[in-house]
């Protein structure tokens, strides 16, 4: 049969129409989710609800975002769960002495944070020179790490959370940029002098720090990995190995480095939660943080196959899991559906990426 | 090998056996250091305890032998726990006899067990989702559908049977005097020394792993397993059907899981969302010392046997030790490392033996 040539035309164009569905599906289906929750959820559709939400995500979005870059180059990181869980619990240890050996709360604070910091690298260098040096498969090196870091954690702690630290630092994780009571009063960084507690629920908080925080790390990591030679050599490595080797590209040490800022991203979600939660938290072992990070990263058009992915995907595949969980939450539906919908959502997103390959 | 000279032959045999050798320093350390460790009593706890990490280390080496990754074991595993819990108890409330009860639970529960498994199949193999997402997914799955089932309190009022059945011994024997298959002898021996050998879901494990070893090792299925992971394209082009293979892998690794998952209910006479949870890490690992390659291709169930007592000897062994289990992740996880690096650095001398 001999189409007719508007009849070409308009399949060109309906698959045109299809294309951009499939490119932007998470971005359409969060829109979907946030209509069909404001009707379901009271209160879904508000400013603070919304901050909850950014709230909620900070860890995630750091995590997913070093498991991004890992992707990227072909690899995966099993052990970011935990490490985020080691540098919790290791700086609030170290917040926790010299707070009560009678250090300032502001020392005491920014020595433990920096060390976690410092400390999170290490599970990160042993990862790199295990997975470059020594060609042990990302998945199994990660997963020994996953173990190692996981028992050092619960032998620091004893498998209790470490508490009784500064005030400080709930204060500084839970500021505002800006407070405001109608009509009456508006002051930035912390409450305003003079508002009764029982007038607490009227003030208006804008712009937390924990959004302040993401939005600092996430654009440094969509810079790194879109504008810098850095970023193009990641894509290089995952695209062909091969290749990346023969144009030049220092691989090994390309790898340490891609696993090292893994782990340290995975640090500072930790010693970010310390200052959210105002303890130190282990991860427990079947919180399945990796996981988690990992599906949001495949939502947001990443392959495991390495080569694809960008920061944005990443983001907005964690927001679509946060507000799923959320939307669900406050529309009253018990939590146990939430990981059927994970799972459910994260088998589309793939099928989308297998049915249109070309597009992403 | 003959003409190689004696420290090359040496080093072969170190780099071949290493897990073995392994496992019997393990053993003699743990037998100086724990009281009671290397007795009857002792051995049958780690094949006791053991066997969830045997059943799932099993599920796992057929789909680590295709080029897969099955990360839904453990929550499968739970998932089988509580709905034969669900439907024993049912059928038990309902009036049915408890063997009855149990024996009708116990098979639907396998049927039932399939389903996620073959979902798992299907989308690896007829829609190419990889099988690290698509059995992420069914563990999502699974774990919510689980904690749907039982609203959060763990299933219970299980027939007294099934804790005699999860909790019995094969043979009892009573040092010359009698012997007794599954029941303990009649009350007139009370007093006497009962000796119980062989638990009953020892018993129960080790024919399916058995049956499997033998399909894995010597037909034409366990061939084409061996042959799809070492090269997928060759597989296709040498007449094997890829597709349906694969489907019936993941229904193989959802059947040990829901095995594992009815055993636990036996055992604890419980049903638990996550029965299966903590086990995922240790059935890879265990399947990775037995000397399979997560690029596929390479493994046996007898390796991950091996590896799965590796495992449960340091665990019961650090358990009587009284250490606590923060330690048994760190070792499990130098461990892994070791193995690996041991087949990165020995490949040739590993597989020059075979």
């Amino acid at each position: 049969m001999i189409l007719e040539n508007s009849e070409i035309s308009g399949r060109i164009d309906l698959q045109k129409k299809i294309e951009a569905v499939a490119k932007y599906w998470s971005l359409i289906f969060i829109a979907l989710l946030m209509i069909i929750f404001s009707f379901t959820g009271k209160g879904f559709l508000s400013l603070s609800n919304f901050q909850n939400i950014v709230h909620l995500s900070t860890v995630f979005l750091l995590l997913a975002g070093a498991e991004t870059f890992v992707i990227i180059t072909g690899g995966i990181d099993l052990s970011i769960g935990f490490i985020m869980g080691f540098s919790s619990v290791f700086s609030a240890k170290i917040i926790q002495v010299m707070y009560s050996g009678g250090a300032s709360e502001m020392v005491s604070i920014v020595v433990g944070s920096i060390s976690g910091l410092i400390l999170s690298l290490i599970p990160g260098i042993v990862n790199g020179i295990l997975i470059a040096k020594y060609r042990v498969p990302p998945f199994i090196a990660t997963l020994g790490m996953w173990g190692i870091t996981n028992g050092i954690t619960l032998k620091i702690c004893q498998g209790f959370p470490i508490s009784s630290l500064p005030p400080k630092l709930v204060e500084i994780g839970n500021s505002y940029l800006l407070y405001i009571m109608p009509h009456k009063a508006m002051s930035f960084f912390r409450i305003p002098p003079g508002v009764a507690d029982e007038n607490i629920r009227n003030l208006i908080r804008i712009f937390p720090s924990s959004l302040f925080f993401s939005i600092t790390v996430l654009t440094i990591l969509w810079h790194l990995l879109k504008n810098t030679k850095f970023g193009q050599h990641t894509y290089a490595i995952g695209g062909n190995m091969d290749a990346a080797i023969r144009a030049g590209i220092n691989v090994k040490r390309h790898l340490i480095y891609i696993y090292t800022l893994s782990a340290f991203l995975s640090g500072l979600a930790g010693v970010f939660n310390v200052f959210q939660t105002g303890i130190g938290n282990f991860t427990p072992y079947n919180a399945m943080y990796e996981l988690f990070a990992i599906a949001a990263v495949v939502i947001g058009g990443a392959s495991l196959m390495g080569g694809k992915g960008s920061i944005i995907g990443s983001i907005l595949g964690v927001l679509l899991l946060k507000i799923l969980e959320n939307g669900l939450q406050i529309s009253g539906i018990e939590p146990f559906y939430r990981f059927i919908a994970v799972g459910i959502i994260l088998i589309i997103a793939v099928i989308i990426d297998q049915l249109f390959p070309d597009l992403f | 090998m003959q003409s190689l000279p004696l420290n090359k032959r040496m080093l072969i045999f170190v780099g071949k056996y290493w897990a073995l050798m392994f496992l019997i320093l393990e053993t003699i350390l743990f037998s100086f250091l724990s009281h009671g460790f290397l007795t009857l009593r002792g051995i049958q706890i780690i094949f006791f305890f053991g066997t969830a990490i045997f059943l799932l280390g099993t599920a796992e080496t057929f789909v680590i032998i295709t080029g897969g990754i099955d990360l839904s074991v453990g929550f499968i595993m739970g998932f089988a726990s509580i709905v034969s819990a669900k439907i024993i108890v049912a059928l038990a409330n309902s009036g049915v006899s408890p063997a009855w009860s149990i024996s009708i639970g116990v098979v639907l529960t396998m049927l039932i067990g399939l389903i996620p498994g073959y979902i798992n199949g299907l989308l690896v193999a007829r829609l190419r989702v990889p099988p690290f997402i698509a059995t992420f997914s069914m563990l999502a799955v699974t774990h919510g559908v689980s904690e749907l089932l039982i609203q959060g309190v763990p299933a219970k009022n299980l027939p007294y049977l099934a804790n005699a059945i999860g909790n019995g011994y094969f043979i009892y024997i009573i040092p010359g005097k009698v012997v007794s298959f599954f029941n303990k002898p009649t009350a007139s021996f009370r007093g006497e020394t009962l000796l119980e050998i062989i638990p009953n879901v020892v018993v129960f494990s080790f024919i399916l792993i058995g049956i499997f070893g033998f399909i894995l090792k010597r037909t034409k299925f366990g061939q084409h397993t061996y042959a799809i992971g070492g090269n997928v394209d060759a597989a296709i082009r040498a007449g094997i059907n890829v597709k349906r293979h694969l489907t019936l892998i993941y229904v193989i690794s959802s059947f040990f899981a829901t095995s594992a998952g009815i055993i636990y209910m036996l055992k604890y006479v419980t049903g638990k969302a996550d029965a299966g949870a903590g086990f995922l890490l240790d059935s890879i690992v265990a399947v990775v010392i037995g000397g399979a390659s997560l690029y596929g291709g390479k493994g046996t169930v007898g390796g991950t046997i091996l590896g799965c007592l590796i495992l449960a000897v340091l665990e019961t062994g650090l358990r009587i030790m009284g250490v606590s289990t923060f330690d048994k992740y760190i070792a499990v996880g130098v461990i892994l490392i070791f193995a690996v690096l041991i087949d990165q650095f020995f490949p040739e001398l590993i597989h020059k033996g075979d």
